[in-house]
């Protein structure tokens, strides 16, 4: 029999049903479609980030590009879009529709305004009035707003971050979560600006700043608005890797809680973060791809995986793999491994061969038809060969003493 | 992206030298590969297809994460044979035939590998549990233990109700353990299910002949009818009667039973076979006869191959297996003294389709041979054996139990699905129309109409 854990989770004190909440981005463009995703399962929602009335905001047309392998397996998404151009007095009324409605969900409102700090009180107050659980501060978008001295203009301040946190925590009526930008030398220190400043909690990470592509044809950068581009702002599987190292230094600096965002698009990407101390995951980019019903099977895959390693709680994972996280002077360099090859499951492909010969160490032997096989004198443990290997459990390691 | 996952299957000489399964099941990595090519369509029509409306991207997408056991979930939520399913549907006319891939040009999703698969990840941590309603003190009683039945079964119970199934043959399970031979599924996924069943509280009785409907409305509160088609028709010629003559569902009903070491097999080894008719069961009634060692098997059917209503996938096994198809070819008469020695064919000529689209074939005159063989095997059809559904005293059309929209009979509280309603079709179709019939007992049995 298969018994079933508890995924709810505590988050500033609010109560998740579980912890998977939408970001601020598209998919919470309305209160329309917002309650359309909690009925399909999300905890929570954090709106599309809204502005002062008074801050002009502009679509372009043929904002998103992608990096994908064939048949659209979508790696990377990039996008040049701004903030809702929604006036304040309507998500105000969506708010109080959205929690009228779904008392239980959590629903946070993301906030930009200028670096003034009349502003951020104003905004601050006017949303949390209107019945969010949360207030969220954008202080990451990269594209677009930071050449008006908003978004990763700010978050790559601390002492904007700092005035600013202050100032939205002045006359918020709701917890303060701090929403950062990777597109920094050391995200720890604005995490730890924002802790000081009284945020209540930080989410990492906005998109990261790239440029996916360009039309060899055309010589166009990609995506292309009228032949011109900008760098823009990269988010989906790709960037996980980023926002679990934000998210992990961000835990290891600070004392606050940690929404952890960036590429997450299963329940295992779910379970990665938390186990890296995000306390909540926030998904933007996989639900722009396949739309609000994978909660479905993130809900039921993390419920499986916790109930199969006899886990009663989804908290019983958290942060787990944070100790297991140390500066590279203290890994341990008398740990001696070789790669060994089953020579019964080796295909004879030679991939192994040709990478550790022009990228490694000439310490695989192969000729056509015979299985490959490593010269353990020779083989330096780079693990080359182990991730190149396309036939699951051909190529593992062995224990030698130095 | 790579194309379609073909895994490995036993060469036709090896197979045939028993019974086993033949086609391999997806290991993990090509289950994933497998899991990528679907794309995970909005209202997909390969669910539409499904007759039980299986969520197939769903599922598919719990094994493309690594959620095996949800994704067993999502199916079984919506058949409760999806194991067996992924085994004997003919998919090649439901979900796959499809998929949108197919509009690509490219071959569909292999949605019933995908299915195995997932059941297969299932079964060793106990099939899914579901919520049970607690009971309601109502008993319904079930005649046939077939995948209609049993469907109907299951859903009563989580219902709440009181259910007692019986059935004639030994075991419950009906075609699935007494038809459809083991290379297809083997009787294990199917037993499993049952089980499973059971585990809800379904009283199975068997060895128990019921012919008395009026007498069970007494003790039970409803009645469900799914007793299948247990009887081979005839072809009406000459000779029908000779030994060595065998009607195809008796001839593959005495196999199982000897493969399950519960009698003999009818010895064709180095005979001659001829199996007459179109359909699935004649493709697996010359499959048994290979098996059974039969030195040339023949498929005499009256159309061509492309009106040859048996599945593909049936024909090309059939065709690897070295049975040879004499098409355009009718049978006149059975000739043999005290055994059958040879058969009198005519062949035949294809005419204008007719309304149903269907060509009308005519026998070619003067075109009359003879084709020596040892036995015969008549394919031609199934229906409800007669007797019992009068006994029974529930309307009946061209031998077939009449229900309504709701699998109402004309007997109130008396409901039926499954073969003996349709004619016979599949597995997933009978369990589909147990699961709607016992969504509309409950009705009824809550004061519905
Ligand atoms: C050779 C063969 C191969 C097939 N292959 C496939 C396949 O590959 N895929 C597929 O989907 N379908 C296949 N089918 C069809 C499929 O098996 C049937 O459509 C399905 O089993 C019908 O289910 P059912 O519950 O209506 O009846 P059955 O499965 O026929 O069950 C009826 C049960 O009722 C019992 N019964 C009958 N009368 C009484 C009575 N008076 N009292 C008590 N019990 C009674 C019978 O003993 C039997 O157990 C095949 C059929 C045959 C004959
Ligand atoms: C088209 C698009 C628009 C976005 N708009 C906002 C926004 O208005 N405010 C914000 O805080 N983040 C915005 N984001 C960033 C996302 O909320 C999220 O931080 C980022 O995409 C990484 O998560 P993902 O990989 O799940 O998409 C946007 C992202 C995309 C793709
Ligand atoms: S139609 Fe094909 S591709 Fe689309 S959901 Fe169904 S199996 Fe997947």
């Amino acid at each position: 029999m298969v018994s079933k854990p508890d995924i709810t989770v505590k988050f500033c004190k609010l109560e998740l049903e579980n912890p998977f909440l939408l970001s601020s981005a598209p998919p919470t463009c309305t209160g329309e479609m917002i309650m359309r995703a909690f009925e399909e399962g999300w905890a929570g929602a954090v709106t599309k980030t809204i502005k002062p009335d008074k801050t002009p905001v502009y679509d372009l047309d043929n904002r998103f590009g992608i990096m994908g392998f064939e048949d659209k397996q979508m790696i990377l998404f990039e996008n040049i879009e701004e903030v809702t151009k929604r006036p304040v007095g309507t998500w105000v009324k969506e708010i109080k529709e959205v929690k009228k409605k779904f008392p239980d969900k959590i629903l946070i409102g993301s906030l930009m305004a200028e670096p003034k700090e009349e502003d951020w009180e104003e905004l601050a107050r006017t949303i949390s009035e209107a019945g969010v659980d949360m207030l969220e501060l954008n202080l990451g978008c990269p594209h677009g707003m930071p050449e008006r001295g908003m978004g990763a203009f700010c978050g790559q301040r601390p002492d904007l971050i700092d005035r600013l946190t202050r100032a939205a925590k002045r006359t918020s009526s709701v917890p303060v979560m701090v929403k950062l930008t990777p597109n920094v030398t050391d995200i720890a220190l604005m995490a730890q600006s924002a802790e000081k400043a009284g945020a209540d909690a930080i989410s990492a990470i906005n998109t990261v700043l790239g440029l996916i592509g360009i039309n060899i044809d055309t010589f166009e950068p990609m995506p292309t608005v009228d032949g011109k581009s900008t760098f823009g702002g990269m988010s989906g599987p790709g960037v996980k890797p980023i926002g679990q190292r934000c998210v992990a230094q961000i835990a290891q600096a600070t004392n606050i809680p940690v929404s952890g965002i960036g590429g997450v698009t299963t329940w295992r990407d779910a379970v990665e973060y938390l186990l890296v101390g995000a306390n909540n995951v926030q998904v933007c980019t996989a639900v722009m791809w396949r739309g609000y019903r994978i909660v479905a099977d993130m809900i039921d895959g993390l419920t499986n995986y916790l109930s199969d390693r006899g886990f009663s709680s989804v908290k019983d994972i958290a942060g787990k793999t944070l100790p297991k996280l140390t500066a590279w002077g203290k890994l341990n360099k008398d740990y001696e491994v070789v790669a060994t090859i089953n020579k019964d499951l080796c295909i004879k492909c030679g991939l192994c061969y040709v990478a550790c010969r022009d990228g490694g160490y000439q310490a695989i032997k192969f000729e056509q038809g015979k299985a490959a096989e490593v010269d353990e004198e020779k083989c330096d443990a780079c693990a080359l060969c182990t991730l190149i290997c396309p036939v699951p459990n051909c190529t593992t390691w062995k224990r030698v003493k130095k | 992206m790579s194309g379609r996952m073909h895994p490995k299957t036993v060469s036709s000489q090896d197979r045939i030298k028993g019974f086993e399964p033949y086609v391999s099941n997806l290991d993990e990595r090509m289950a994933l590969y497998e899991a990528a090519r679907c794309l995970m369509c909005y209202d997909p029509p390969c669910k539409s297809a499904c007759p039980t409306g299986i969520n197939i991207p769903e599922f598919i997408y719990r094994i493309k994460t690594g959620n095996h056991y949800g994704s067993a979930k999502v199916i079984r939520e919506s058949n409760v044979f999806g194991g067996e399913c992924g085994y004997v549907c003919p998919v090649e006319r439901l979900c796959e035939s499809k998929c949108v891939r197919n509009n690509l040009n490219e071959e569909p999703v292999a949605i019933s590998l995908l299915q195995r698969f997932a059941y297969e990840k299932e079964k060793p941590k106990g099939l899914v549990k579901f919520k049970c309603a607690p009971s309601n003190k109502k008993k319904v009683a079930i005649i046939g233990a077939g995948p209609a039945s049993l469907s109907a079964a299951y859903e009563l119970a989580r219902m709440g109700y009181g259910v007692t199934v019986c059935d004639s043959n030994p075991r419950p399970g009906g075609l699935m353990i007494y038809g459809i031979l083991p290379w297809k599924a083997a009787w294990s996924v199917a037993e499993s299910e049952i089980d499973y069943i059971k585990s809800y509280g379904v009283k199975v009785v068997t060895k128990k002949k019921i012919t008395d409907v009026k007498a069970l409305l007494k003790d039970y509160d409803a009645v469900f009818i799914g007793t299948g088609t247990t009887e081979s028709s005839r072809m009406g010629i000459p000779g029908e009667e000779l030994p060595g003559v065998y009607l195809a569902q008796d001839f593959l009903f005495s196999v199982a039973k000897y493969l399950k070491g519960e009698g003999k097999a009818p010895n064709l080894k180095g005979k001659r076979v001829a199996v007459i008719g179109g359909g699935d069961t004649a493709i697996d009634a010359a499959c048994t006869s290979v098996r059974l060692g039969a030195d040339r098997v023949y498929v005499v059917y009256r159309r061509s191959l492309t009106e040859m209503p048996a599945v593909p996938y049936g024909k090309m096994q059939a065709k690897e297996e070295g049975v040879e198809f004499l098409l355009l070819t009718s049978p006149v008469r059975i000739k043999g003294d005290k055994k059958v020695t040879s058969l009198v064919c005519v062949k035949m000529e294809l005419g204008a389709p007719d309304e149903s689209g269907r060509r009308s074939v005519k026998p070619i005159k003067g075109s009359e041979f003879l084709l020596d063989v040892d036995a015969v095997i008549v394919a031609v059809g199934q229906r409800p054996e007669e007797d019992v559904l009068r006994s029974f005293g529930v309307k009946v059309d061209k031998g077939l139990i009449v229900v309504n929209d709701n699998f109402a009979t004309s007997i109130k509280g008396v409901y039926a699905g499954g073969d003996a309603v349709n004619g016979g079709e599949t597995v997933v179709e009978a369990v589909a129309e147990g699961k709607k019939a016992a969504a509309a007992i409950d009705k009824h049995l809550r004061g519905g109409k």
